[in-house]
């Protein structure tokens, strides 16, 4: 296992390095008029030059590439050049990540706490009243646009229990709309696909089986049935819960809540390569540490899964 | 049998065992005579009222949003239509029976817009769905079962998902500039790694199952175990999946459109219609703008998404004897 | 298994214990929910507005984004400022005079004028070296000044010094001749300085503080001084911005707004009417889509009052240098360009009015401009610039004229008969970014092919992305007839020629077949350049300009067609009461403003514009005199 991990973590570390060299390729094909934002059409040549020089951008290619890796190497990340030009990166993140830290948590415990819960009641009442109650509420959230039911929540719900329509970090009151809009869709997600495990896992033959043997259907259901229905969600679970720092683009930006939601999208289009290198740095390290432990976890639950043998040669 | 064992693999050696060779006939041995997966599965389907209704439901939107340009007194969804007392456009006009939907902020029939954009959204969203779930399930279950790709598809799979698709979309609009293709082609670029991902997950969780190791000891081809042994249990959960693509093609369009990386607007389709719609939502008398998009995209999301539940179910082998 | 829960939870309470702390600072509660439109007398101090553009930097020597400088003016001054009706009065100068030749301007500071820090101490005394440090921080190459070119396209040696051909900074042409005196001098002979000097670029910065904080001035609202009418309090990029008036301000008895709180929300356009009737903001644009519901409900539609226009001038090009694929037919379509007929044709046949309601509904007419410069801009002895010579003929006719376009349509078929093909392909690009803009374009081509016909033309509207749209389009001349836009940058009719000379990058004129004169020059260069060469006699300098301007319309080189901004807003603050000037700094000012107890309704706008014409004529007048 420890001899896994490491190999894992090494190949990682490859993965991201090829990642973050795609992506400062990437942004190196994008026009160069896009550095300048409205500013573009009162400068000149000279003006135009100078910027982009003093950008880094006139240097030949591959120099550009080891001077940002030399900077990764010694920890630094660099200063944004759009977004905010001149302010350190490290600042701009440090002081937007918590705002969707907190949302996004926030949100996430209150999709599994009633997400998880409604899926297996969905599922042992199949075909009954709350089955059809709780498909309803599913198949509502899943089909209207978010962008539309949120702008209804937060203009009308804000109206009728008088809640702040815009955040504000100094009134609590201001974070229950966008948690509770952030969290509906989670709510039918996970309620949705427990249900359709468990309904898989109650068709098994050992549960047959356990019944017959005459164990009672609470110890079947707790000892059994949830472990294995959580199986297949728990690969999931590291991978949401860090990616929680990405923010909602949604809910950010409708109820301005100056967190990260939005943001990789905002420098992609203005064309802060800086910013965008760091946070695909911070992304991609999420999206392959989360994958990674996503299956330990799902070894963990299940020890049948064999992660690092198995399959056919 | 007067000899003692000594030691359990003493005696054992190759000698004793031969590699078994896959035979056709046998396995048709252990099988039902008389059952035919797919039978069976129609048939617990069609048991399903509100299924059958919801997938008559796709089919005649879909015939409809095909034929509607040839019914008679149809109208063209670029067409800017003027008022005859002020000579200038019919902006805003109220649902009436000349324009059923009303029209929008520049005079063009709302009705003719909603089919066209219907149109194009279904067209993404069925060709980019069916793209994400072929390849996502090939690469899925290669991913998740032959060992020999697993370090090589984890890595591209990480690469892959890693890169913003929003610098590969800003980047493909610039250089093939917007229209239904290019928001296509952006789309499958990346669109099947999270079913990929799904399908190799769940292959990985019960690829190790006892009867996968008797088959693989028999001898069965990867590529058998693959369509017999795996897909097969798999296919409830990947039916919802897929049914939930082609609405999630048709979301993400949505967001595409509300990021500013949409279709133009004269290109109708859903995206910008209901993006246009939530501008006015405000406002009383123009939320009609809003509401009818709104319907039809609800009506396609949640006829795929019962219609694959029931389907899944019904998909289900276990759930036909 | 419980271990890794117990991890997972700590770095929660971990994470959600951090937060950065200087959000904390100074709590700003917006009022919530308050119903009834008018406010109490008491809170008539502060004004609270939704923003949707966010200002990157505070840099206002870098800056060239009107957002960003927006700010900096109420944060900084300059030498002189404007009153509401477009004079030049003193601010941070009480007095100044230019020499014989226009070439040395000299200004007297005032005295005793502080900078101060955010917290309100005293820093240093404002003293005429800082504005020589703010020109030597400009022109230094390091600095990526945005603005470098306004102050070395006027400023002696400043080029010079910009591009290191010479290194000693005391050969530029600004000086500090003591504490209080400092003078510029120009490279050639510049009527408008004084309209100049009001630009961010312009305003002055202590050298030692920026020695002290180097790279990070203007980063946030601790890396800056002020000397202005306000001071940044908080500054949350993405979140809200504070200004407080800034208690030792030389000016402060003109200074009413005691506070501005500014909210930050991505969907202001969408968001902001609406919270302007729950009484949370006190200022919102009502955009065109929701105007209607605006002006049919009685209680709403006396809360809400037209826009002033701005002075982006907005034109309709037609390309003398065709760069486009060939199904589009570049050669064809500069055959038919050069032909007169033809773009009158399309010059009248275009109906602007049309066009215009994708915006402007109710109101058309207020945003239509028949020349490029808009009125109100310059202004002569009480005569409007647009008044001038041959302009004043076409600021009063609509160019829409069917009658004409047919005339000219057939003049232009059988001109071109055997030369160019029909219908001639026209390509129209438009920038998907902004939705008004792709109404209008399907509009216009369903317009102009009514009126002259598809056996005529075939408008192609062509949808192109943001990214790089004008390198793209514009400036590599790949369109046919485009929108453009442009926006003045001094007080003089020469500001609206920069795109249409030879190094314009806009619709290339001087290229037009049949225009050339005997020093190889078009017309209407030759026309620019004698208008420029005339700096002493300003009436003829203006209508110099003017009947350059009246030529390249009566040519139909280009098709005006409206002024930037308009539409409606639903806003306590009284529009003619702001520093009143097109360009530079001033008119972004909340010096001078106060909030109404009641919005203004468009009767009263209409009102108040009248008494504020006349009122400004005779201001103007005297101010002349």
């Amino acid at each position: 296992m420890i001899r896994y991990i490491i190999k894992r973590l090494l190949q990682s570390i490859i993965t991201l390095f090829i990642v973050l060299t795609i992506v400062f390729f990437l942004m190196r094909l994008m026009p160069e008029e896009g550095y300048f934002g409205e500013n573009y059409e009162k400068l000149d040549e000279v003006q135009r030059e100078t910027i982009l020089t003093n950008m880094g951008l006139r240097n030949p290619i591959h120099i550009q590439l080891i001077d940002f890796y030399k900077g990764l190497f010694q920890g630094d990340l660099g200063k944004s050049i759009i977004y905010r030009p001149g302010v350190e990166i490290v600042g701009i993140l440090k002081s937007k990540i918590p705002y969707s830290l907190k949302s996004g948590l926030a949100a996430l415990m209150i999709s599994l706490i009633a997400g998880i819960p409604l899926g297996i009641s969905m599922a042992l009442n199949k075909d009954k009243m709350w089955d059809s109650i709780g498909t309803g509420y599913i198949v509502f959230i899943s089909a209207f646009p978010s962008a539309v039911y949120y702008l209804f929540l937060q203009l009308y719900i804000s109206d009728i229990f008088k809640l702040p329509v815009l955040f504000n970090v100094d009134d609590m009151r201001s974070w229950i709309l966008p948690i509770v809009s952030m969290s509906l869709g989670g709510i039918a997600s996970y309620a949705m696909w427990m249900r359709r495990y468990i309904i898989d896992e109650l068709n098994k033959d050992y549960v047959k089986l356990a019944r017959a043997k005459g164990l009672n259907k609470k110890s079947i259901m707790v000892h059994h049935v949830l472990r294995n229905a959580f199986v297949p969600m728990v690969q999931y679970l590291p991978s949401t819960i860090l990616f929680t720092i990405s923010g909602s683009i949604y809910i950010e930006s409708l109820y301005s809540i100056p967190g990260m939601g939005g943001l990789l999208v905002d420098v992609i289009q203005r064309q802060d390569n800086t910013l965008v290198q760091a946070i695909v740095l911070i992304y991609s390290s999420i999206g392959i540490f989360g994958l990674f432990t996503g299956d330990i976890l799902m070894v963990l639950l299940d020890p049948r899964i064999k992660i690092q043998r198995g399959g056919s040669r | 049998m007067n000899y003692k064992i000594e030691k359990l693999s003493i005696g054992i050696n190759k000698e004793l065992f031969e590699f078994a060779q896959y035979n056709a006939n046998n396995e048709k041995l252990s099988n039902y005579l008389n059952y035919s997966y797919w039978r069976s599965t129609i048939y617990a389907f069609s048991k399903n009222k509100i299924a059958l209704f919801f997938l008559y439901l796709v089919i005649i939107l879909m015939i409809f949003t095909i034929i509607q340009p040839y019914l008679p007194y149809q109208k063209s969804p670029i067409q800017i239509f003027i008022d005859e007392n002020t000579g200038m456009q019919l902006r805003n006009h109220k649902p009436n029976s000349e324009f059923y939907f009303g029209t929008n902020s520049i005079g063009q029939d709302l009705w003719a817009r909603i089919w066209s954009g219907t149109r194009t959204s279904l067209l993404i969203g069925i060709l980019v769905g069916l793209w994400e779930s072929i390849i996502g399930i090939i690469v899925g279950a290669l991913w998740g079962y032959v060992k020999g790709l697993e370090k090589l598809v984890t890595g591209i799979y990480n690469i892959l998902d890693n890169i913003p698709s929003t610098i590969i979309l800003v980047l493909l609009t610039y250089i093939m500039e917007p229209s239904i293709s290019t928001l296509i082609f952006a789309m499958c670029i990346t669109g099947w790694l999270p079913m990929a991902r799904f399908v190799r997950n769940q292959i990985v969780i019960i690829r190790d199952r006892e009867y996968n190791l008797a088959s693989r000891t028999l001898g069965t081809p990867t590529q058998r175990i693959i369509t017999r042994n795996l897909l097969p249990y798999l296919v409830s959960v990947i039916m919802l999946r897929l049914a939930l693509a082609i609405p999630g093609a048709i979301g993400s369009e949505v967001f595409l459109t509300y990021i500013g990386l949409g279709l133009p607007i004269n290109i109708p389709s859903l995206g910008n219609l209901i993006n246009e719609g939530r501008i006015v939502m405000m406002v009383e008398s123009l939320r009609y703008q809003l509401i009818f998009p709104a319907i039809i995209l609800s009506l396609i999301t949640i006829s795929f998404y019962v219609v694959g539940n029931a389907f899944a179910d019904a998909a289900d082998p276990r759930n036909h004897v | 298994m419980r271990r890794l829960v117990v991890f997972i939870l700590s770095i929660f309470i971990f994470l959600w214990g951090c937060s950065p702390k200087e959000y904390k600072k100074v709590p700003v509660a917006l009022e919530s929910n308050k119903s009834v439109a008018t406010r109490g007398t008491e809170k008539l101090q502060d004004f609270r507005y939704l923003y949707s553009g966010e200002v990157t930097t505070l840099n206002y020597l870098k800056t060239n984004s009107s957002n960003e400088i927006g700010i900096a003016s109420n944060l900084v001054d300059s030498l002189v400022e404007y009153d509401k009706f477009g004079l030049i009065k003193p601010a941070l100068a009480i007095d100044w005079e230019v020499s014989e030749d226009n070439m040395v301007w000299t200004f007297i500071l005032r005295q005793g004028v502080n900078w101060y820090t955010v917290d309100g101490y005293a820093f240093a005394e404002v003293l005429a070296q800082d504005f020589v440090d703010s020109a030597k921080y400009i022109l230094d190459l390091n600095n990526d000044s945005s603005t470098a070119n306004i102050v070395y396209g006027v400023i002696k040696n400043a080029e010079k010094y910009y591009r290191g051909d010479i290194t000693d900074f005391s050969q530029v042409g600004v000086k500090a001749i003591d504490n209080y005196k400092l003078e510029y001098t120009l490279e050639k002979p510049v009527p408008y300085f004084l309209s100049m000097i009001t630009h961010a670029c312009f305003l002055p910065i202590n050298g030692e503080f920026l020695k002290e904080v180097g790279d990070k001035f203007g980063t946030d609202n601790y890396n800056f001084l002020y000397n202005g009418a306000y001071i940044l309090d908080t500054f949350e990029p993405q979140s809200r911005r504070v200004l407080i008036a800034n208690d030792n301000y030389w000016d402060k008895e003109h200074v009413y707004i005691k506070k501005i709180v500014g909210r930050y929300n991505k969907e202001a356009l969408t968001l902001a009417p609406e919270l302007f009737i729950r009484g949370e903001v006190d200022s919102a644009k009502v955009s065109s889509i929701v105007l209607d519901e605006w002006i049919n409900n009685p209680e709403r539609e006396k809360q809400i009052r037209p826009n002033r226009a701005n002075y982006f001038s907005y034109f309709y090009s037609f390309n003398f240098n065709p760069n486009f694929a060939e199904k589009f037919e570049p050669d064809n379509w500069e055959l038919a360009v050069n032909n007169l007929a033809f773009r009158k044709a399309i010059f009248h046949g275009f109906n602007r009015k049309a066009a215009v309601l994708t915006e402007e509904p109710y109101s058309p007419n207020n945003r239509l401009l028949n020349t490029i410069t808009p009125k109100n801009f310059l202004d002569f002895e009480g005569t409007d610039y647009t008044q001038l010579g041959s302009l004043a003929d076409i600021s009063h006719t609509d160019s829409f004229n069917k009658e004409l376009a047919l005339e000219y349509k057939e003049k232009a078929i059988d001109e071109l008969k055997g030369i160019a093909c029909f219908p001639v392909k026209v390509l129209m690009p438009y920038n998907t970014g902004s939705v008004e803009w792709a109404s209008r374009a399907q509009v216009i081509e369903q317009q102009l092919e009514n009126i002259l016909g598809i056996d005529f033309i075939d408008i192609i509207i062509d949808a192109r992305p943001p990214t790089g749209f004008l390198s793209k389009t514009r400036r590599s001349g790949d369109y046919s007839i485009l929108e453009c836009n442009w926006g003045p940058d001094f007080a003089d009719p020469e500001t609206y020629t920069t795109p249409f000379g030879p190094d314009g990058t806009y619709n290339y004129p001087h290229l037009a077949l049949g225009y050339e004169e005997d020093n190889g020059k078009s017309i209407y260069e030759n026309m620019l350049n004698i208008a420029k060469r005339e700096v002493y006699n300003m009436g003829k300098r203006y209508k110099l300009f003017a009947e350059a301007e009246a030529f390249l319309i009566n040519q139909a080189f280009v098709i005006p067609y409206s002024v930037g901004s308009g539409g409606y807003s639903a806003s306590r603050l009284n529009p003619f009461e702001s520093q009143y000037s097109p360009y530079g700094i001033s008119s972004s000012k909340f010096k001078g403003q106060k909030i109404m107890e009641k919005p203004m309704n468009t009767e009263q706008f209409n009102e108040s514009q009248k008494q504020w014409e006349i009122e400004r004529r005779k201001a103007l007048k005297a101010g002349n005199r």
